[in-house]
């Protein structure tokens, strides 16, 4: 373990003891602080030469320790903001920015990274790109899309992939979607380039639906009508469901707006105007609410009486959800669980979500690890 | 015409695929599958010639036959080429390296239309024209309609193909949910439409052009059909002005269903008041046949002569309506938020016939490039893209570089809010005409196929350096195939890496497409 210490010094990185290990016979684990990109690559380059475990942390939002006998690669100090162009609509950032710092930024640009779910908000740019949303956001038009533009990544030697920031390519596979989702596995992020939304006031509007089932269909029917609000909430009432949507697009929010309310209305629901329905549209629920990702069925038949919805599209929706009382977040998560959703938060709770391996690529999964140089 | 004949390998293949699969060596069959419509290839059908015939074609009518086929490729090393519509229009379903051309039409069952989730599902051989065609029948559509009908749903996705629609309804990437593949060990795999864990199968297979695996089925988003739409055309000043608009638009929130600016020569023809100088006209007509090969030995003065012209350009654009509130004039309302958008910027409001005429010549881009290619020239799309920030100096560079190899126009289309496509046409001298070519000596066919392959090329190469050198992606929407593959390695840098590992993961024999995407 020294000489790989002292290796990992050499390539310019922060290294120190972490984590010693669940039992007095596990090995304690390395916590390795890369000041830059170029050294970020070096360290990992050294960790996949000695084949060791590799965790990342991107930037203090995921508390993990090293795994034992292992590196947790530490991306906190890579968290520049390079460039921030609201005309051209995309940001340069580093993979250890917060997501919050990054929203200040663009919002001084006029720009916005849209609705994010509250842990997404709480975390780095790299562990959105890498985690289980995999930095996806809802788009108009009722698609969600990933907010990477162009991703720059570490290979196992330590050299640096980077794809063209381009709004579309047809160059080959996205070789982005091998960082995105990936938790650091096959490579890690370094920085990306970041689409952002042109910044707009949110019109809201305030509806009573039969229940919170017929609400979250009605939301559903917004998504399939190609007029997705850029967030919904909901909430379980005497005798029914309080509904709150809030659209964002400049020109359009009170075109769609409009549209949206012909539909609600033709599905039953009453308008309910309410001044405080901004605030409340945004307002994290009460409890201890757990993220998933869902389909609309799954929505639709978890007994959750709260529910906050971003990055909704016509298949579904990131939502955080709540049951009534003080039940607790492992409650919330079994009942996510039993009617399809992912949980993706608290961590303690995420799923590990079908894998390559259910799709029947268990075998081609194994054959890129070992393509890749990384271990598992 | 100098048809392939069949070889002892392959009439022995046949013979041991057909207990599997309707199979063929027939000399009409292998020539069939040796080409797609890569400008090269048609410089290929030319002169009579085939250089890369299979060495037998299969039609698998299933996702089962395709893995029995591909597991005994695997097994005894021979390549396999996927083909949907051949239709392509960069070489990827050129088979290189012979071996089984592995033709997917028959893979055409009816699609199942799911109107409640708003999906359908389809096997990979159906052609999209026809898969358009039983949705609309349906009430639906799912916004995809590329240049080429004959393209088929499988060929979409290998190569993330992009409709005439793509700002409302996305690229074909965007409407994919799940697929149907089988890898290269003849295993299949099926991703999952929802949540999943791990980067996204979709998007590696997406674009893979027949490398990774052999795209059997997929599910796609759907959409109401529309039931209204609105057309203009708006005319303005400038291309910069025009640029300026199509931003506004775009950051306003709007989603038009056409959207594509067009540079001041293809205004003027789309206007019809201004007469076209002659040479030019030739061009874009390929009627006079002479008098176009005489105009293309001077490509420089035909560019300079449209630097020569009003600088005004014409923005189509089209917005549509699912009117499913019962509100016919949503697309109306729409467009009026946007025309007084390009009004700020100048742009002067032309009515709808312009863009009425685009849809009504949707499809006739490919029967103009036969014309050319009949009259002794080469055409060709290039379809490149990059961020709003640099799309200036890219159209800039790119002119620069083939000006004097070839005739150019170019096209903004596929806009995003973060960039978009240009869509650059490129029209040069190949040799001679199709009914020359017809009559004269395999030699002289041989002469002038060499000739006219090298100035295509040094035109492609000129253009696609361009592109690498000002940044922009090589491909939006045509794929890589052997057209554009050279400049993969400076696009991709450290990602040829990534893109080896892949195909190790799942052609660990390499017997899939071999020789594209990797050399």
């Amino acid at each position: 373990m020294s000489s790989l210490r002292e290796r990992l010094e050499a390539t310019g990185a922060t290294v120190v003891e972490d984590g010693s290990g669940a039992d007095s016979l596990s090995l304690a684990g390395l916590r390795v602080t890369p000041p830059s990109i170029a050294a970020l690559g070096r360290a990992v380059a050294v960790v996949r030469a000695h084949r060791l475990p590799l965790r990342v942390r991107g930037g203090g939002d995921a508390p993990v320790p090293a795994p034992p006998g292992g590196a947790l690669i530490d991306l906190s100090p890579l968290d520049r903001i390079s460039t921030v162009d609201g005309k051209t609509g995309i940001a340069r950032v580093e993979a250890g920015c917060s997501v919050a710092a990054l929203e200040a930024a663009a919002r001084r640009a006029g720009s916005t990274l849209g609705p994010l779910l509250p842990t997404v908000r709480a975390g780095s740019v790299g562990a959105w790109l890498a985690g289980p949303t995999r930095g996806e956001r809802g788009v108009p038009g009722s698609r969600r899309e990933t907010a990477a533009l162009s991703v720059a990544a570490v290979l196992s030697d330590g050299r640096i992939a980077e794809s063209r920031a381009a709004p579309r390519s047809a160059a080959g596979p996205d070789l982005d979607h091998l960082s995105l989702g990936g938790s650091g596995r096959l490579s890690v992020v370094a920085a990306a380039w970041i689409r952002l939304f042109p910044a707009s006031p949110a019109l809201v509007s305030s509806w009573r639906c039969g229940s919170v089932t017929a609400a979250v269909a009605a939301v559903e029917r917004l998504c399939l009508d190609r007029t997705a609000p850029a967030r919904a909430r909901i909430q379980g009432q005497a005798g029914g469901a309080r509904l709150a949507l809030a659209w964002e697009g400049l020109e359009t929010a009170p075109i769609e707006r409009d549209r949206g309310a012909r539909t609600l209305q033709a599905l039953g629901c009453a308008p309910d105007p309410d001044a405080a329905t901004n605030q409340w549209v945004r307002e994290p629920l009460p409890g201890q609410p757990v993220e998933v990702d869902a389909r609309w069925t799954a929505l639709r038949e978890c007994a959750a009486t709260s529910l906050q919805l971003v990055g909704l599209h016509a298949g579904g929706s990131f939502a955080t959800l709540a049951l009534p009382q003080a039940e607790s977040a492992d409650a919330c998560a079994a009942q996510a669980r039993s009617v399809g959703a992912r949980v993706l938060a608290p961590r303690r709770l995420r799923d590990a979500g079908p894998s390559w391996e259910s799709m029947g690529a268990g075998a081609a999964w194994a054959r890129l690890i070992e393509a890749l140089g990384v271990s598992e | 015409m100098r048809l392939p004949q069949p070889t002892a390998k392959g009439r022995a293949l046949a013979r041991e695929l057909s207990r599997t699969a309707r199979v063929s060596c027939d000399p009409d069959d292998l020539w069939a599958a040796s080409r797609d419509c890569w400008p090269r290839a048609l410089l290929w059908t030319k002169a009579g010639v085939a250089p890369y015939p299979p060495d037998v074609v299969a039609w698998p009518a299933s996702a089962g036959e395709v893995e029995a086929i591909v597991a005994l490729a695997a097994a005894r090393q021979i390549p396999v080429v996927p083909i949907g519509g051949g239709s392509g229009v960069c070489g990827g379903a050129v088979p290189v390296q012979g071996g089984i051309a592995l033709d997917l039409k028959r893979l055409s069952g009816a699609p199942r239309i799911d109107l409640g989730t708003r999906t359908v599902d389809v096997e990979a051989g159906l052609p999209g024209l026809r898969l358009e065609e039983l949705l609309q029948a349906q009430g639906a559509t799912l916004g995809h309609f590329p240049e080429r009908r004959a393209s088929t749903v499988g060929g979409w996705i290998a190569t993330r193909s992009a409709g005439q629609c793509s700002s409302r309804y996305g690229k074909i990437e965007d409407m994919l949910l799940s697929l149907e593949a089988v890898d290269g060990t003849g295993a299949p795999l099926r991703t999952i439409d929802g949540p999943s864990a791990g980067p996204d199968l979709n998007q590696l297979f997406a674009g893979s052009e027949g490398t990774l695996g052999v795209i059997t089925a997929a599910r796609l988003r759907i959409w109401p059909k529309p039931t209204a739409q609105w057309l203009r055309a708006v005319r303005f000043p400038s291309m910069q002005q025009g640029l300026r608009a199509l931003r506004a638009i775009l950051k306003a929130g709007l989603r038009p269903s056409i959207a594509r600016l067009l540079d001041p020569l293809t205004t003027l023809l789309e206007g019809r008041s201004v007469p076209v100088p002659a040479p030019l006209r030739w061009v874009v007509e390929a009627g006079q046949q002479e008098a176009l090969r005489m105009a293309l030995k001077a490509p420089l003065l035909l560019n300079r002569l449209v630097d020569a012209l009003p600088a005004s350009c014409l923005l189509l654009l089209g917005f549509e309506s699912d009117s499913l509130a019962g509100q016919d004039d949503e697309c109306g309302e729409e467009g009026d938020h946007a025309l007084g958008l390009c009004q700020a910027a100048q742009g002067e409001d032309c009515g709808p016939a312009p863009g009425e005429r685009g849809l009504r010549d949707r499809y006739g881009a490919a029967d103009q490039k036969a014309k050319l290619f009949a009259a002794g020239a080469f055409a060709d799309t290039l379809e490149v893209a990059t961020t709003w920030d640099r799309v200036g100096s890219l159209e800039r560079a790119v002119r620069h570089a083939v000006q004097g190899h070839a005739f150019v126009t170019a096209l903004y289309a596929h806009p995003q809010l973060e960039g978009c496509a240009i869509e650059f046409g490129l029209v040069g001298l190949a040799g001679m005409t199709a009914a020359a070519a017809a009559t004269a000596s395999e030699d002289d066919n041989e002469l002038d196929l060499e000739a006219a392959e090298a100035r295509y090329d040094a035109c492609t190469r000129a253009a696609l350096s361009a592109v690498a050198d000002e940044g922009a992606t090589l491909s939006h929407h045509h794929g890589v195939g052997l057209a554009r593959q050279q400049f993969l390695p400076r696009e991709l840098g450290e990602g040829m890496q990534q893109l080896r590992a892949l195909k190790r993961a799942f052609d660990p024999h390499g017997i899939l497409n071999p020789g594209k995407l990797l050399p």
